[in-house]
């Protein structure tokens, strides 16, 4: 009887013994992936998807600095982070061919400077930085940063957090490159932000798009995708390209070495490449998008929004982000003392 | 004997594990790598430096001490000037009532912190609930800017400090003997000199314990003054924070750090010094 018992138990247990559950470890941008394109991944391959957010590129390299090799599967760095990614030694090539969907993506924005041959990135989504102006309290041309300085907009201006973009936005300005660490030139982006001060009401990088939205301030540098959905709440909005040019910055899936479910993230970048797939996050979270085949089942709410589509001739003569070194500190100084 | 000995090393295990591991262990990994060269990529070199703390003295940087002090400062002030009415009032009550008031000192903390910022956004703004009563009853025509300012950093502050202040203060007052407000007053001392001559010295412990345990935090508390100020400031705490978030420099804010708790440790002596003794600190 005994023995009987324990032959059932033991049967019992290797009858329970672990089906190989699959599992990707995802780590992305905060409000990038609709929660309900997760879900249906996993309904569809079986895949848990553990995910796990982070809200700047430098949270996202300290993230994965700080973690065990391996914790991360998937991550999606901005371009100047792929670089300085691999110059670091922490992604693994990504073999194009074994992605059915890979031939989905624009042209544009595949074999660009910060990795010149998409050996180790594949673009996700593009994104840019616009002037969002609430037309029922402001009527004048906006045409240029510098129209921002206009002593009329004490106190209505809100900025995304971001010390690169908006001193970088300064030394747009003001003529130089955005990615300038000449002394002299950061010297006068650091006064033209002394100048543009008393009209900051905030800097903000969880949702800019509400003071806009809430009339709490009536311009606003944000991000495009914030910029189209402030638009389609409050009509009023009307989304600028100043003539300076925009700063620019392409997201990207990149595969971290030592991933320990290297097919799963195959499964999960061919997924999001899916045409379907695409355009159901692209609706959700209005960037440009960089998929040929999404395109053509966007409709006009998205084409003709000129903050979420803008054209693909800025990538040509993009102003992105660079990585520049040790220069950060200097930028770092200049964000302590304008603040 | 024995077996007591026994008994109390178990519960104060887990509380020792705590210490080293959660607080001592970290803060001395602090402390090392503030001496380290950063590569500018995030990570740190191996090289003994004291370049982190001579940067320290950059004009920049003084300067965010010098702000995060006076924001510190005003906070504590406010929160004594409303602690002490607050206090006293309530230690005139029966033993239930001041029960009861106390523990709705502390009901906001079963709330998360960051929520309550939140919370304050929808009272605060530009066409927040203040406004729209204020401007409805005809107070105010236009909008009064309430946030996004340091008048919406200090309310957060002092909102989110205000508890670390009363609790000693009402713990002190409530130790104070009656008998000698009595005799006090018996003595004919008016309402003012009974509270300098008996109140007060009595709940100068308390003063220092609450000061510190709100001119502290005040220092770093950088979700406040990002969700209240609009981030237009930056203290210590957002210094650091940047550090070791955008910058990429941690041994710098590991220096920074350092250099807060060498401050409050100042702190610490000089009220040692004055002849406070620290157990009076612990008498929560």
């Amino acid at each position: 009887m005994r023995k009987l018992l324990i032959i059932t138990f033991l049967l019992f247990l290797t009858g329970c013994s672990r089906e190989e559950t699959k599992e990707l470890n995802v780590l992305n941008w905060s409000s990038y992936i609709p929660d309900s394109v997760i879900q249906a991944f996993e309904k569809e391959t079986n895949i848990k998807v553990n995910y796990g957010t982070y809200s700047s590129n430098e949270e996202c390299l300290a993230k994965i600095s700080n973690t065990k090799l391996g914790t991360y599967d998937l991550v999606f760095p901005s371009d100047y982070m792929v670089e300085i990614m691999i110059s670091r030694d922490l992604l693994q090539p990504i073999d194009r061919f074994r992605l059915t969907n890979f031939q989905n993506l624009n042209p544009v924005y595949l074999n660009l400077d910060y990795d010149p041959k998409n050996e180790y990135s594949i673009p996700f989504i593009a994104a840019s930085t616009v002037i969002s102006v609430n037309r029922e309290f402001i009527q004048d041309e906006i045409t240029s940063y510098n129209d921002l300085l206009n002593p009329k907009y004490e106190n209505e201006i809100v900025l995304i957090e971001d010390q690169r973009i908006i001193i970088g936005l300064a030394l747009l300005a003001n003529g130089f490159d955005m990615n300038s660490t000449d002394e002299r030139e950061l010297e006068i982006a650091k006064n033209w932000l002394l100048k543009l001060k008393p009209n900051i009401k905030a800097y903000d990088s969880d949702s800019p798009k509400n003071f806009l939205i809430t009339k709490e301030a009536a311009i606003g540098i944000l991000w495009n995708a914030e910029a189209a959905l402030a638009k389609m709440e409050n009509p009023n909005i009307e989304n600028i390209f100043p003539e300076e040019g925009i700063a620019l910055s392409i997201d990207n899936f990149t595969l971290l070495k030592g991933a320990k479910n290297v097919d799963e993230a195959y499964q999960f970048i061919d997924y999001i490449l899916r045409e379907d797939v695409m355009k159901e996050i692209i609706l959700s979270y209005p960037y440009k998008n960089v998929n040929l085949k999404t395109e053509e089942l966007l409709d006009s709410s998205y084409l003709e929004n000129e903050a979420a589509n803008f054209s693909d001739s800025y990538i040509a003569k993009g102003k992105f982000v660079k990585n520049i070194g040790s220069s950060i500190k200097l930028y770092d100084r200049i964000w302590a003392f304008i603040k | 004997m024995k077996n007591n000995k026994i008994i109390r090393f178990i519960f104060t295990f887990p509380v020792i594990v705590y210490s080293i591991f959660l607080i001592f262990l970290p803060l001395v990994y602090i402390f090392i790598i503030s001496f380290f060269e950063s590569d500018s990529y995030g990570g740190m070199i191996k090289n003994f430096t004291l370049n982190n703390y001579r940067e320290l003295f950059n004009s920049v940087y003084i300067g965010i001490f010098l702000k995060s002090f006076l924001i510190a400062l005003i906070t504590t002030f406010f929160c004594i000037i409303i602690s002490y009415p607050f206090v006293l009032a309530i230690s005139r009550k029966n033993k239930r009532i001041q029960k009861i008031l106390i523990t709705l000192v502390m009901v906001p903390f079963l709330t998360n912190s960051l929520i309550r910022m939140y919370g304050f956004i929808v009272l605060l703004r530009k066409y927040g609930v203040i406004n729209q009563v204020l401007m409805n009853l005809g107070i105010i025509h236009d909008p009064i800017n309430l946030m996004y300012n340091n008048f919406g950093i200090l309310i957060g502050m002092i909102y989110t400090l205000l508890p670390f202040m009363i609790l000693p203060l009402y713990n002190a007052v409530s130790a104070i003997d009656k008998s000698l407000i009595e005799a006090a007053s018996d003595l004919f001392a008016s309402r003012f000199k009974i509270f300098c001559k008996v109140i007060f010295p009595s709940t100068i412990p308390a003063l220092f314990n609450g000061s510190l345990m709100v001119f502290t935090p005040a220092l770093g508390y950088f979700f406040i003054v990002d969700i209240l100020g609009g981030g237009k400031i930056m203290i210590l705490g957002s210094l650091i924070k940047n550090q070791f978030l955008t910058a990429r420099n941690w041994p710098f804010g590991a220096a920074i750090s350092v250099a807060l708790i060498l401050i409050t440790f100042i702190f610490i002596y000089l009220y040692r010094k004055i002849g406070g003794k620290m157990d009076d600190l612990g008498g929560m």
